[in-house]
């Protein structure tokens, strides 16, 4: 079999459909052209409306493009109404991952804005635009031109559905309220939707004794996964929990897994021992050495993205072969293919309404509580919100997989010589929520590039090699924000701090003496200036240790951060970030103020990798139901945050998750600092760092 | 059995009169600005005001706040539509990414601004640190707060 079968020009996976599967895993879209934004902007009675291209997920989106569309259409900001889209406003549109919104979209939005308004210029007021490839350098939005020539690109304008968020108004896809609506839920299993399990024995005589009862339902599009559910129906919420109470579902379940399962099958160090890994990125032959100056086995933990809206949908049937539903997810079109085949409808008699999203972080892209909610509708013959409850985003939601890293570095006349990466994770892109093991067997002849992204490390080596192995875990696993980016770059980032230590040299200086890239250099730079690299550091109590550390990286090629993290540490070992400072470059700035917030978001997500982010794993399931055992930073844990932005007229890439390939390495490296203790297992335990 | 929402009386049907207050506010009144994000209690995000102080609605039975004044997000402007100064602090500080924790962290700050009209940055962590957010907005909130706290003075 030949080893690239389904990479196609482009790095996206296409599927080849067999029996069994028929769905699209990763539904191949290609960039958006300008044709395809002419869709997105209209102009009617002098009023100007644009359906938003993208999921609104928190990273105001909506507000940038805004921006875009504003400037180039020469209008105010009220003259302008945002509309989140259904399926059938525009053409299907990418999911929306990876921080592409504005590196992708921005540049057609503005084409497609720059024809509309050229046109009404010449006075032609209706008919199909078509598109023109104007260059970024005659537009308006982009490229070299004074700040006071802009109106709204480079701004801060009012964020975009902030006013309905402070008012508490309806936007997400829970509020939706529908005439003759019911609640509906698939109850599941207690396990892992990788172990088979179904419903075998219920007591529905007690189940119909509960007031505001109306119904129970079998339908096999209840299997996801391996898990087939069993959906009730009830006229109030809180009678859903009553009903699944009184069902007392016995469950068969085959299998079991537990923590142990798990660790051992993406335990470095015993594949190490049993040969080279799968997939290689560098691949250069090493030669032996005696004593590596740096080796470190590093492991990093299961993370939930626990979003505080746990997802949700309301679904109707308008006729009997046409559906309504309000979803949301950070890929509207492809909620609408699964709705479509699955359900034997026609795609354009599938409406699927884009609602804000509560917090998405990568969690967001498959179809589950839609299909549960429109399976429901459909049987109920009246519209169905199904709203999942936390236990359920954390039983049957994907995770970020664990990672096990082993880096070896020899260092030879103060460079690195040979540089070792060796690491093992759960699938992201290829996530088991989507790829059922036959597909997956097949797609494991390639990369997994969520997996490898960011383990290419910045810095020059005579010999590399970096290898992993992408394993299928029995939890779910998949993109979680920044995907690989985020351990690989706290494994590098831990072990230049290490080579610099051998050598007894500063960590910044290490660093440039081995980086080519100059971006990368300026915002390293900045940030040891900024972050007061190099100056004394505080002394508080006598029994408090402070440090600072220093890490750096670039996402997807296109964007650039710098941290510089002080933190102290009691003498129980407790520690706690005072001061992150951020430099992040991601070409020109559409709006500082919320590529700040992006920053920010990315700074608090780094600080939870080390210190919070732990998802247990129990007997054949998550080992957690809330947020009491699946933990995420609090408010008096974030510290005090100062970011700077190299604002350039480079065309723009992306924030959303850029600043995390820093954060998390400052803050471990400045813990190293305050106690000479290398943290190699996150979170951090304190009893790591107590004082002895 | 009769609430009050908003200085609004509202009947409480027999059908839901097993519900949280939640669910009642949200699922039978249609105030979904109160937000379920654990129903246990520890995310914040369903925080109400009830007798002046910061309460989960996800947890408590509706049966429980019956004859009791209740605030909401949707009550804190006033009857012109005009933000309270809370509100108009997280515009001003541009607080809101996703955003839906934000009605939980605005009640909470309601009621902590109550009892402490200038909180110190202690207390601001103290009152809000059963409001989780996960977009990381933390820094922003405290500088709405106390940009509130000023407004309110």
């Amino acid at each position: 079999m030949k080893r690239r079968l389904f990479l196609g020009a482009g790095a996206s996976l296409t599927v080849a459909f067999g029996v069994g599967c028929a769905l699209p895993v990763l539904p191949k879209r290609p960039t958006p052209s300008t044709s395809d934004a002419i869709a997105w902007i209209r102009c009617q009675d002098g009023k100007y409306r644009l359906f938003l291209p993208r999921a609104e997920i928190g990273q105001n989106i909506a507000t940038a493009l805004k921006q875009i569309a504003c400037e180039e259409l020469g209008i105010g900001w009220n003259d302008l109404e945002m509309r989140l889209p259904a399926t059938t406003d525009i053409g299907p549109v990418r999911a929306t991952v990876g921080s592409e919104s504005i590196k992708d979209f921005a540049l057609p939005l503005a084409q497609a804005c720059a024809t509309l308004r050229e046109e009404l210029a010449a006075g032609r007021y209706t008919g199909d635009l078509v598109a023109r490839d104007i260059p970024a350098s005659e537009l308006r939005a982009f490229g070299v031109r004074a700040a006071h020539a802009r109106q709204w690109v480079g701004k801060a304008p009012p964020i975009e559905q902030a006013n309905a968020i402070v008012r508490g108004e309806r936007l997400y896809a829970g509020d939706v309220r529908l005439p003759g609506m019911v609640f509906g839920r698939v109850l599941r299993a207690l396990a892992s939707p990788e172990l088979a399990s179904c419903p075998v024995a219920w007591d529905e005589p007690a189940a119909r004794k509960v007031n505001g009862f109306i119904g129970i339902v079998q339908d096999p599009l209840f299997e996801q996964g391996r898990s087939m559910g069993i959906g009730i129906l009830a006229a109030t919420p809180g009678a859903l929990d009553r009903i699944a109470s009184a069902l007392a579902v016995r469950w068969d379940i085959e299998g079991s897994f537990d923590q142990d399962t798990v660790d051992n099958a993406i335990d470095i160090d015993r594949r190490l021992a049993d040969g080279a890994l799968a997939h290689n990125i560098h691949k250069d032959a090493l030669e032996p050495v005696a004593l590596w100056d740096v080796d470190l086995r590093i492991d990093l933990p299961a993370a939930a993205h626990l979003s505080i809206e746990p997802r949700a949908a309301v679904a109707q049937f308008t006729q009997a072969d046409e559906l309504q539903v309000w979803v949301g997810s950070q890929d509207a079109f492809f909620v609408r293919d699964v709705l479509s085949k699955k359900l034997g409808l026609n795609k354009p008699d599938v409406s699927v309404q884009a609602m804000r999203v509560g917090g998405a972080f990568g969690g967001k892209t498959i179809c589950t509580v839609e299909l549960e909610a429109a399976v429901l509708a459909r049987t109920a013959g009246k519209p169905v919100k199904v709203q999942w409850t936390r236990a359920q985003e954390l039983q049957f939601g994907f995770h970020r997989p664990p990672s096990s890293h082993r880096i070896r570095v020899s260092l030879q006349d103060g460079q690195i010589d040979q540089w070792s990466h060796s690491f093992a994770s759960g699938h992201i892109i290829f996530t088991n929520a989507g790829f059922p093991p036959w597909l997956q067997n097949l797609a494991d002849f390639v990369d997994d590039m969520g997996v490898a992204r960011g383990a290419d490390a910045p810095y020059s080596a005579r010999c590399r090699s970096v290898q992993f192995d992408q394993v299928r875990l029995p939890i779910l696993t998949g993109p979680w924000r920044g995907l690989g980016a985020g351990p690989n770059h706290l494994a590098i980032e831990s072990a230049i701090d290490e080579c610099a230590r051998v050598l007894h040299e500063d960590p910044v200086q290490f660093r440039l003496r081995h980086l080519n890239d100059q971006r990368l250099v300026h915002v390293l730079q900045q940030a040891a200036t900024a972050g007061d690299w190099g100056e004394p550091k505080q002394r508080t109590k006598p029994d408090v240790r402070h440090g600072r550390g220093i890490a750096c990286g670039i996402y997807k090629a296109s964007s650039y951060a710098a941290v510089v993290a002080e933190v102290q540490v009691d003498a129980k070992g407790r520690a706690r970030v005072n001061k992150l400072t951020c430099i992040h470059d991601c070409g020109q700035v559409i709006n500082p103020d919320q590529v700040k917030a992006q920053c920010e978001g990315n700074l608090v997500w780094g600080m939870g990798m080390v210190l919070t982010d732990h998802l247990p794993i129990g007997v054949a399931q998550i080992g957690a139901t809330n947020f009491d055992r699946a933990q995420i930073p609090r408010m008096v844990d974030v510290p005090h945050m100062h970011i700077h932005l190299i604002d350039n007229v480079l065309p723009p890439t992306g924030a959303g998750e850029t600043a995390i390939v820093a954060a998390a390495g400052a803050i471990t490296n400045a813990i190293r600092d305050a106690t000479g203790v290398r943290t190699v297992r996150f979170p951090v335990a304190a009893a790591d760092l107590a004082e002895v | 059995m009769h609430i009050t929402i908003n200085h609004h009386q509202h009947p409480v049907p027999t059908l839901w009169q097993e519900e949280t207050l939640l669910a009642f506010l949200r699922d039978h009144l249609g105030l979904t600005g109160s937000r379920f994000g654990c129903g246990a209690g520890m995310c914040g995000a369903c925080t109400v005001v009830l007798n002046g102080q910061a309460q989960r609605s996800c947890l408590l039975p509706v049966a429980q706040a019956a004859g009791q004044e209740v605030q909401t997000i949707e009550g804190l402007a006033d009857a012109s539509g005009a933000l309270h100064p809370v509100q108009q602090a997280w515009l001003d500080e541009g607080v809101p990414q996703c955003g839906f924790c934000q009605a939980g962290q605005i009640m909470s700050t309601v009621a902590l601004l109550r009892e402490h009209p200038k909180p110190t940055p202690a207390q601001i962590d103290a009152g809000l640190s059963g409001n989780l957010c996960r977009c990381g907005t933390q820094q922003r909130i405290r500088a709405a707060v106390r940009r509130a706290a000023g407004a309110a003075s």
